[in-house]
C-alpha cells in the first residue's frame, strides 16, 4: 500500500469493486440459463421435502460412506418416482430429500423403506417386457424360449424343485396375509413394520395384489405351461417397464418367491434423460440365495486383463458357502445351455435388478465382474454391492408438503421485511450521520448488489438454495454490513473530536477501523462457519447467508466505502455542520485546535 | 486521596467539561457515563436476572414447538372459493373425516397470505391424504391462481425426535464455536479479555432462554439456531469495546495519568453511541422480520428468527457494556502491577493536587516548573489516547513527519500526535 498508511487511490479500489461486479453480473447473465433467479428453497416456491435419518440396525452412527451409498438409493427411487427437479442431498445424518413444484410428489413421503439387496438366480431374461405384454409372435417365441430354459435348468440342478416347493409354500403365506406379516430382508427385521405402518391401505393392497402375481410360485414351475402363463401375467404387471413405472412392489419383495423384475435404468445417478428413455430390460428371478449382509465388501479397480473396470467382491463364511453353490450350480447350467446363453446370477436392489453378470464357473472365495463398465458404472456397482452389507434403515424425520401459495406468501414476506429493513436501516444513519449517512446507505446497497449474484451463482454452480432461513439470515446481515461502517464513522468522528480535519481524519481513523472490522467481522464468520459445518436442518441456510454476507461486507468495506469515505473527505459540503452529522464533535474539534494554537502561541511567546 | 471507587473521568484534552444533554455527551463519547465505577450494582442486577432466569428454566420450563414433540401440522388457505374460511368449519371437516379431534386450529397471518394452521397428533401418510382430499373437496381452499387447489394445501409430519437431533447438532457447534472464538479472542487479545467476552456471552445465553422460558414464547428449531447466532452477534460488540480498551490501554502502565479502570471506562463510554447504535442498527431489520414475520405469515421461521435475535441483540449490548468490561476490569486488578499502578497514579494525583494548592498559596513562585510538568502531563495524556500507535514504526514516524511539516509546527513540542518516540 502506498505510503503513508491509511492512505490509498480510491479510483483504483472504485474501479476494482466495479470490475468485480461487471464479472458477477456477466456470469449471471451469460451463463448456465442466464435467468438472474436464485434457486429457491422448497419453503419459497412449494413442494415436497422429506428428511430421513438413516440408522444402523445396532444403532450405532452410520459411517460417511454408507451414507454416501444410501444417498445413491433414495435417489434411485426419487428417479424411479418420475418427477423433475427432485434432489437428494446428504446433511450430517440426514438424507434430505427436495421435490420443487406440487406433483406426484407426495409419493416421496413413502420412499423410506429398507433398502434390500439379494442376489437371485436369473430364471429367464433379459428380455423386452413391452414385447412379451404386447403378446406378438416374439412373446411366444421368447416365452418357448424361457420355458424351455427353465426346464433345462431345473433340470440340471438336483435342488430346484425342493427350492421351489418351499418358496410355493411360502407364497401362499404371503399373499393371504398381505404385507404386515410377511417376512422381511434379515438385516433390517425390526424396521420392516414401521414401514408398513407408514403405508395406507391402499398400498398395502397394491402390494399384495403385485405379489400375488408378480412372486407367484408358478414363475419357478417345472411345468413349462404354467411357468410360461404366470410369466405373461407378471409381465403385464411391469408395464413396460417404462420410465415412470412406479413399482409398488419396490422393496417389498418377498425374498423367499420368485420374482418378476425390470432391469435398474441404466443412469440410476439421473443424468441424462435419454437414456432412461430406453426400454428396460425385465427378468424372472428365483428365490434370494444370499442376502446382502453376507457380502463382506466390494470394491471397484482397473480390470487388469483387459480394458476397462472391474468390481471385486468378498463374502462372508457363510455367504461364500452358498455363493460357491449358486455358481456351481449356474456354471453347470451354462455349459447345459452353451456359452452364448450362459446362466445368470441377478443382484437384486429394491426389486430391480441392478446387474445380472454370467456365470461360467464355480467361484469360491473373492469374485470378479468384469464387463463393460466404465469407472463410475464399477464404483456405483461396487457402492451398494457394499451396502448389502450395512443395510441402513430410514426413519421419517420431518416430510413436509409446501403449497406454492403459502411458499409465494412466505417469499413476500420475506422481501417485504428485507425492504422495511433496509429502508429503516437507511433512514436512521441518515437521521443520525447525514451526509454520511448517504455513504452508508449506498455501501448497503452495492453489498446487496453483490450478495445477489454470488446466490445466484451459487445456485448454479453448487446448488445452494436459498430458503426462508437463507433470506433471515440476508435480512439480519444488514445490521453486521451497517455496522462496518458505524465503527469506520465513528473512529473518523473520534479524529475530528482530536482537531483534525475530515481530510486528515479519514486515513488515520481508517487504519484503526480496519483493525476493529476485520476482528468483529472474524466473530460473526466463525460463528458462521462453525454453524454451517455442524449444524442440521434449515440453520446451513441461515449460517450461510450470514457469512455470505459478512464476508461480502468486508469487500465492500474495503473497496467501496473506504474509497468513498477518501473522496468525500475532499468534498467542501462535509463542513457543513447541518449537512455533515459531525456539528458537535467539530465544535469541540475546533475547541481543541484552538486551546493548541494558543499554547504554541504561548510557547513561542515564552 | 480521593475514594478509590469514583474516578474523576474528563477527556484527556477537554479539560474544561461543559455540560452536555444525556444524548450530546452519548454523541460526544466524552466518558461522562461512570460505568466501571459502579460495577456493584451491574454485577448484583446480572445475578438476580441470572437467578430469575435459571429459576424460570427449572421450574417453568420451555414450551416447545412440533418438532420436539412430534405430530403433524396442516395448513391451508384462509381464503376459499365460499369466501373465507371458519375456524371451527375446519375443525369439524377434521373431526368429521378423521374421527378424531385435532390439538389445534387458528388462523394465523393477515390479509392474503393468512393461513389457518391445523396441529395434530402424529396423521400417517393415509390419514394426511384423507384430510386433504376432505378439506379440499369441502372448504375449496385457493391457490395461487386463485381457483380451488389441493396443492394449495401444506401439510408436514414431523417425528419428535428432529427437534432433539437439531438441538443436539446445534449444542456441538456451541461447543466447537465457543473453543475456537476463546482461543480466537486469547490469541486477539489476551487471555482474561476471552474469559470476560465468553462469561459475557454465557449471560447472553442464558438472559435470552430465559426470557423465552418466562414468557412461554414456543422454543423451535429455529430458536436453536437464532441463539447460537446470537453468540456471534454478541461477541461482535464485545469484540468491539475491548478492542478500544486494548488501545486506551496501551503503555498505560509507564505513565501514571489514568488507572486501568478509568482507561476502561474511558474506552466504554468511547464506544457507547457504536453499541447503541450498532444495536439499533441491528435490531432494526430483526424488528422488520418480527413485524412482518407475524403480521403477514403468523408464525414460522421468521418470526422464530427474528424473536430470539431481538432478545440477543439487546442482551448481548447491555452485556457487552455493563458486564465484560467490569469482568475484565475486575480479573486484571487482580494482578499486583495493576494494583501497584493503580496506587502510583493515587499518588501522583495527589501531589499534583498537593502542589497546585501550594501553588494557589504562592503564586509567583516556579511557574515554568508547573508549566514543564503541565506540558509533560498533557504529552502523556495524548500519547496514551491517541490512535494511531499501532502503525509500523516508520510508518508513524513518516506521518507524524508530514504532518508536522504540512501544519508548519516545528516539532519539539508535543503536539497531542503521536511521534513514534516513547517518552518517559
Amino acid at each position: 500500500m502506498a505510503p503513508p498508511a491509511g492512505t490509498i487511490r480510491p479510483w483504483r479500489h472504485l474501479a476494482i469493486f466495479l470490475l468485480i461486479g461487471i464479472v458477477l453480473y456477466g456470469l449471471v447473465f451469460f451463463t448456465g440459463d442466464g435467468k438472474p433467479v436464485p434457486k429457491l428453497g422448497i419453503d419459497l416456491q412449494g413442494g415436497t421435502s422429506v428428511v430421513l435419518t438413516a440408522r444402523t440396525p445396532d444403532g450405532s452412527d452410520p459411517s460417511r460412506e454408507s451414507l454416501n451409498t444410501a444417498r445413491a438409493i433414495i435417489n434411485q427411487r426419487v428417479d424411479g418416482l418420475g418427477v423433475g427437479g427432485a434432489e437428494v442431498v446428504l446433511d450430517g445424518n440426514n438424507i434430505v430429500i427436495t421435490v420443487p413444484g406440487s406433483g406426484n410428489a407426495e409419493q416421496a413421503k413413502t420412499l423410506s423403506q429398507t433398502a434390500k439387496l439379494g442376489f437371485r438366480e436369473v430364471i429367464a431374461g433379459p428380455f423386452d417386457p413391452a414385447a412379451v405384454a404386447a403378446g406378438g409372435d416374439e412373446k411366444s417365441e421368447a416365452d418357448d424360449e424361457k420355458a424351455e430354459k427353465g426346464d433345462k435348468s431345473s433340470g440340471s440342478s438336483g435342488d430346484k424343485p425342493d427350492s421351489g416347493k418351499k418358496s410355493g409354500s411360502d407364497a401362499d403365506k404371503g399373499s393371504s396375509s398381505g404385507g404386515g406379516s410377511a417376512p422381511a430382508g434379515q438385516g433390517a427385521l425390526a424396521q420392516q413394520p414401521d414401514n408398513d405402518d407408514d403405508l395406507d391401505e391402499q398400498t398395502k393392497k397394491e402390494i399384495a395384489a403385485a405379489r400375488k402375481v408378480r412372486q407367484h410360485k408358478d414363475l419357478a414351475s417345472q411345468d413349462p405351461a404354467k411357468q410360461r402363463a404366470a410369466i405373461e401375467r407378471a409381465v403385464k404387471e411391469l408395464q413396460g417397464c417404462a420410465k415412470n413405472f412406479d413399482d409398488p412392489l419396490r422393496g417389498n419383495d418377498l425374498p423367499d418367491l420368485p420374482l418378476v423384475a425390470c432391469q435398474r435404468p441404466s443412469d440410476a445417478a439421473g443424468s441424462s434423460e435419454d437414456a432412461a428413455d430406453e426400454p428396460r430390460q425385465a427378468y424372472v428371478l428365483g428365490p434370494v440365495v444370499l442376502d446382502g449382509t453376507m457380502v463382506a465388501s466390494s470394491t471397484s479397480s482397473v480390470n487388469p486383463d483387459s480394458v476397462g473396470y472391474q468390481v471385486n467382491i468378498d463374502f462372508t463364511s457363510e455367504g461364500n458357502d452358498k455363493w460357491s453353490e449358486l455358481t456351481a450350480k449356474l456354471a453347470q447350467k451354462s455349459q447345459l445351455q452353451g456359452l452364448d446363453n450362459p446362466a445368470r446370477v441377478a443382484f437384486v436392489l429394491d426389486t430391480e435388478v441392478v446387474s445380472a453378470p454370467s456365470v461360467t464357473q464355480q467361484i469360491s472365495g473373492s469374485t470378479r465382474i468384469t464387463g463393460d463398465f466404465t469407472e463410475q458404472e464399477a464404483r456405483e456397482l461396487a457402492e451398494i454391492l457394499k451396502y448389502g452389507s450395512l443395510p441402513l434403515s430410514f426413519e421419517t424425520q420431518d416430510a413436509q408438503s409446501v403449497s406454492p401459495t403459502l411458499g409465494l406468501s412466505s417469499l413476500r414476506a420475506g422481501l417485504i421485511a428485507g425492504f422495511i429493513g433496509l429502508a429503516l436501516v437507511a433512514l436512521y444513519c441518515l437521521f443520525y450521520y447525514r451526509l454520511l449517512g448517504v455513504l452508508l446507505f449506498a455501501s448497503l446497497i452495492f453489498t446487496a448488489a453483490v450478495v445477489y449474484p454470488v446466490i445466484v451463482l451459487l445456485g448454479r454452480s453448487v446448488g445452494y438454495t436459498l430458503d426462508l432461513a437463507g433470506v433471515a439470515g440476508l435480512i439480519i446481515s444488514i445490521g453486521v454490513t451497517a455496522d462496518s461502517f458505524i465503527i469506520y464513522f465513528e473512529r473518523i468522528k473520534d479524529e475530528i473530536r482530536d482537531g483534525r480535519s475530515v481530510r486528515s481524519a479519514v486515513p488515520r481513523a481508517w487504519v484503526r477501523a480496519r483493525r476493529t472490522i476485520l476482528s468483529a467481522d472474524a466473530v460473526v464468520l466463525i460463528a458462521a462457519v462453525v454453524l454451517y459445518i455442524l449444524a442440521i436442518g434449515q440453520v446451513k441456510g441461515f449460517a450461510f447467508t450470514v457469512g455470505l454476507s459478512t464476508a461480502l461486507d468486508l469487500t465492500v468495506v474495503f473497496l467501496v466505502t473506504h474509497p468513498l469515505m477518501v473522496l468525500a473527505g475532499n468534498w467542501k459540503i462535509l463542513s457543513n455542520r447541518a449537512l455533515s452529522g459531525l456539528g458537535l464533535v467539530q465544535d469541540e474539534g475546533n475547541l481543541a485546535a484552538a486551546r493548541r494554537k494558543a499554547r504554541t502561541a504561548t510557547a513561542k511567546g515564552v | 486521596m480521593a475514594d478509590e471507587k469514583t474516578y474523576s473521568l474528563a477527556t484527556p484534552i477537554d479539560q474544561e467539561p461543559k455540560k452536555h444533554s444525556v444524548f450530546a455527551r452519548l454523541y460526544m463519547g466524552t466518558g461522562a457515563f461512570n460505568i466501571v465505577g459502579r460495577r456493584k450494582i451491574w454485577y448484583s442486577a446480572t445475578v438476580v436476572l441470572l437467578l430469575v432466569c435459571i429459576g424460570s428454566m427449572i421450574f417453568r420450563g420451555f414450551n416447545p414447538s412440533i418438532e420436539f414433540v412430534g405430530g403433524t401440522k396442516i395448513q391451508l388457505p384462509a381464503v376459499s372459493a365460499e369466501g373465507r374460511l371458519d375456524v371451527d368449519r375446519v375443525e369439524e371437516v377434521f373431526a368429521d373425516t378423521l374421527g378424531k379431534d385435532p390439538v389445534a386450529v387458528q388462523e394465523v397471518g393477515s390479509g392474503p397470505d393468512a393461513t389457518i394452521d391445523i396441529r395434530s397428533e402424529t396423521l400417517t401418510n393415509a390419514e394426511v391424504a384423507k384430510l386433504k382430499d376432505a378439506l379440499y373437496e369441502q372448504l375449496q381452499p385457493l391457490g395461487t391462481d386463485g381457483e380451488p387447489d389441493r396443492a394449495a394445501i401444506s401439510d408436514r409430519a414431523l417425528s419428535g425426535s428432529w427437534g432433539g437431533e437439531i438441538t443436539e447438532q446445534a449444542i456441538i457447534a456451541l461447543v466447537v464455536f465457543l473453543a475456537l472464538v476463546g482461543l480466537f479472542l486469547a490469541f486477539y487479545f489476551e487471555r482474561w479479555m476471552a474469559v470476560s467476552a465468553l462469561l459475557a456471552l454465557g449471560f447472553d445465553l442464558t438472559t435470552t432462554a430465559g426470557v423465552y422460558s418466562l414468557v412461554g414464547f414456543e422454543v423451535t428449531p429455529s430458536t436453536v439456531i437464532g441463539l447460537l447466532t446470537i453468540l456471534g452477534f454478541s461477541l461482535y460488540d464485545t469484540v468491539v469495546v475491548f478492542d478500544k480498551i486494548k488501545e486506551n490501554s496501551k503503555n498505560l502502565l509507564d505513565l501514571t495519568r489514568m488507572t486501568f479502570p478509568e482507561a476502561a471506562n474511558l474506552a466504554v463510554n468511547q464506544v457507547l453511541m457504536r453499541s447503541i447504535n450498532t444495536s439499533l442498527v441491528t435490531l432494526l431489520p430483526v424488528l422488520a422480520l418480527l413485524v412482518i414475520g407475524v403480521g403477514m405469515l403468523g408464525a414460522g421461521t421468521l418470526k422464530d428468527l427474528a424473536l430470539v435475535m431481538s432478545v440477543g441483540t439487546v442482551a448481548g449490548t447491555v452485556s457487552s457494556v455493563l458486564l465484560a468490561t467490569p469482568l475484565l476490569v475486575d480479573f486484571k486488578m487482580r494482578y499486583p502491577e495493576y494494583r501497584e499502578h493503580e496506587r502510583r497514579v493515587m499518588e501522583r494525583r495527589a501531589q499534583t493536587q498537593q502542589r497546585k494548592g501550594q501553588l494557589n498559596e504562592q503564586i509567583s513562585v516556579d511557574e515554568e516548573t508547573l508549566e514543564a510538568e503541565m506540558r509533560r502531563e498533557r504529552a502523556y495524556a495524548a500519547a496514551s489516547s491517541v490512535p494511531g500507535r499501532t502503525l509500523r514504526r516508520i510508518d508513524q514516524q513518516r506521518v507524524a513527519g508530514k504532518e508536522a511539516r504540512r501544519s508548519g509546527r516545528g516539532s519539539g513540542r508535543p503536539t497531542g500526535k503521536p511521534t513514534g518516540k516513547r517518552r518517559r
